[in-house]
């Protein structure tokens, strides 16, 4: 029975973190408390955890994990100088006399916003807030207003540069290198994080195509229920409108550009980006010391609360090997039916489910360097799987119950708008995610098509 | 003599103190971090030079806004949680929970960490550890005393979490989760 105890402390973890203390220390907590009940049985060796210095070490040293706090400032300092709300204003003004142009809107401003915070309950609540009051004002439907804002809010998973993309893009590189080396490839290939950045791209606009096609197509449907703008822009409206929408869409394309293009480092980017969203927050004279220390202090807590997830999950992570939990995990794959294919679609039903409880940072930490080596090692690319895993957990963060989207909207919406509207607005959105996981399994090549071509 | 309840809220500041402090730090470094990549880059692309030791101070910053914010984190309840139930608790349940989390999670992975990083620290400081690069930074034991640094500084703040909870839950008034916590 003893093979099995990983599995127990994989159990004992869901149940626990259920409880709501913080999940770094929940994580660490429940794997120590196993840790020391098998070192008094003798199934576990304290050796195993004295890797743990040089893992965090290894953190703190590692350069490319300093874009998290660079890219988490300039994201905060976008949101906190009001450039996303004037962003929505001038968007809405502009796509208003469209069918569905309000909703329209709302998807291309969460998809520049989510570029730039990356994080889900940020975009989630900062669009709840400003966008949904302005939506049930107009006459939407609280279904169709709520499923757009839930969905959109999750783009900024797999709209780079999110952060999310950052920290994966660091674990499959180590997991592609493992696996590699047990296959007996000695000057391996790396991931770098640019590859997924660019692998995220074709995907990422599919899906905010196919979120504007159902918008639209719903307007057109049900007039009533996504009414438009009665009056018409005119041509001399169109420069004040257009002119404040240009400074933070070029500071978002030039970071991206310069990351893709292979110029700069995600991290000088980053740096850059930070800085240019200071520069127009100044000269949109939203920025003084009070707010700036705002910024300061939030980059700090977002910043800390990932890296010690990070540190929890490596914690985690040392008594899991200890226990055996790898060679449990290869030999379970191996017993799956289906090969590669059976063994991916387990790991996408078991990433799916965890989204429930795990936030998509714990599941990077936690879950991938257990699964992705072993699946790499069948022969799954890794650049692929970083991208499937991305669009799976936005799925799941889109799906009821337990969705953690639907829980931050809930959390900021009026009372008039029913849990039930929620739930029903976010399905169609949840079938154009599935139909989008099953497009990219049957055609990989819709995410690697471009990285190939532009880095071979 | 003053009571017990007095002497615990004044522990509570004395703790909290060191956080602050210690967040105070962290929150700076965010800018300068900004402020060194952005001379790394106007280095490397318009002067074609490059300092390795600048390169390497953003590490330094790096590391020691997580190491030392963490504690500050806790402070104002910065640390994500699973809340599908705990949302829905009473403030002293959550409470609870939260000197529970504070005893059986916290505190023993901030002694593990301790414990564990003591030989690595002192090996580092006992050579004054360099940097492998000839031009680095001559401070690599300094930095790898955050390590020291970071747990003792959240236990100190998990002690203060862990009172402020027990205060709350047992009705002797106290702050609750992040609640009144004023900016730095």
């Amino acid at each position: 029975m003893a093979e099995f105890i990983p599995l127990y402390m994989f159990a004992a973890v869901c149940l626990l973190l259920m409880l709501g203390y913080p999940v770094a220390f929940s994580l660490s907590g429940v794997a120590l408390a196993f840790a020391a009940g098998g070192m008094v049985t003798g199934h576990f060796d304290m050796a195993f955890l004295h890797a743990l210095p040089n893992r965090i070490y290894g953190t703190i040293i590692n350069t490319t994990l300093i874009a998290v706090p660079l890219f988490v400032f300039m994201g905060v300092m976008l949101e906190k100088s009001k450039l996303a709300e004037d962003l929505l204003g001038n968007m809405s003004r502009l796509c208003g006399t469209l069918r569905g142009g309000l909703g329209i809107s709302v998807i291309l401003v969460g998809m520049l916003l989510a570029a730039s915070t990356g994080i889900v309950g940020a975009t989630v609540v900062t669009m709840g807030l400003m966008s949904l009051p302005s939506m049930l004002k107009q006459g939407y439907s609280p279904s169709l207003a709520t499923g757009t804002i839930c969905a959109t809010g999750t783009l900024g998973q797999i709209i780079p540069p999110s952060i999310v993309l950052v920290l994966l893009g660091d674990i499959l590189s180590t997991a592609y290198q493992q696996a590699q080396l047990k296959m007996g490839i000695f000057s391996p290939e790396t991931v770098s994080i640019g590859d997924l950045f660019i692998a995220a791209i074709v995907p990422g606009l599919l899906l905010v195509l196919l979120y504007i096609l159902y918008v639209y197509g719903y307007a057109l449907l049900w007039p009533e229920r996504a009414p438009r703008e009665s009056r018409r822009i005119r041509a001399g409206e169109l420069l004040p409108v257009l002119g404040p929408l240009l400074p933070p869409v070029l500071l978002i394309i030039a970071v991206l550009g310069s990351i893709l293009s292979g110029a700069a480092t995600p991290t000088e980017a980053a740096g850059v980006g930070a800085a240019g969203a200071m520069v127009l927050a100044l000269a949109k004279r939203q920025l003084d010391f009070r707010r700036l220390r705002e910024v300061m202090t939030s980059t700090t807590e977002v910043t800390s609360m990932v890296f010690m997830i990070l540190i929890g999950a490596a914690v985690f992570s040392l008594v899991f090997r200890g226990f055996g939990g790898e060679e449990l995990v290869a030999s379970l794959f191996e017993r799956i039916p289906g090969g590669v294919f059976g063994a991916t679609l387990v790991v996408m039903l078991v990433i799916f489910f965890l989204g429930f409880i795990l936030d998509f940072i714990e599941i990077t930490f936690v879950v991938v360097p257990i699964v992705a080596p072993v699946l790499m090692a069948m022969g799954v690319d890794p650049v692929w799987l970083g991208i499937m895993i991305a669009v799976n957990l936005q799925t799941s963060f889109l799906t009821p119950p337990f969705g953690f989207a639907l829980f931050y909207l809930r959390g900021v919406a009026p009372a008039s708008v029913l849990t039930r509207d929620i739930y029903r607005g976010v399905l169609p959105f949840i079938a154009i995610q599935l139909a989008l996981l099953a497009a990219l399994a049957l055609w990989p090549g819709l995410i690697t098509w471009l990285p190939n071509l532009i880095l071979h | 003599m003053p009571s017990p309840t007095l002497a615990v809220e004044r522990l509570i500041r004395a703790l909290e103190a060191v956080t602050r402090l210690a967040g105070a730090i962290a929150i700076g470094l965010t800018l300068l971090l900004i402020l060194a990549t952005c001379a790394v880059v106007v280095m490397r692309y318009f002067l074609a030079t490059g300092s390795i030791a600048l390169q390497e101070s953003m590490s330094y910053m790096h590391g020691a806004i997580f190491m030392l914010g963490a504690a500050w984190t806790l402070r104002v309840g910065g640390h994500v949680r699973v809340d599908v139930f705990y949302r829905g608790a009473s403030p002293r349940a959550q409470a609870w929970i939260d000197v529970a989390g504070g005893l059986l999670f916290l505190l023993p992975l901030c002694a593990l960490i301790f414990w564990l990083s003591w030989d690595y620290v002192l090996s580092s400081w006992a050579i004054r550890e360099k940097s492998n690069e000839g031009s680095g930074l001559p401070y690599v034991y300094l930095l790898k005393t955050l390590l020291l640094i970071m747990p003792a500084t959240l236990m100190v703040q998990g002690v203060a979490e862990i009172l402020k909870n027990l205060l709350f839950a047992t009705g002797r008034g106290g702050a609750h989760v992040g609640e009144k916590v004023e900016p730095l």
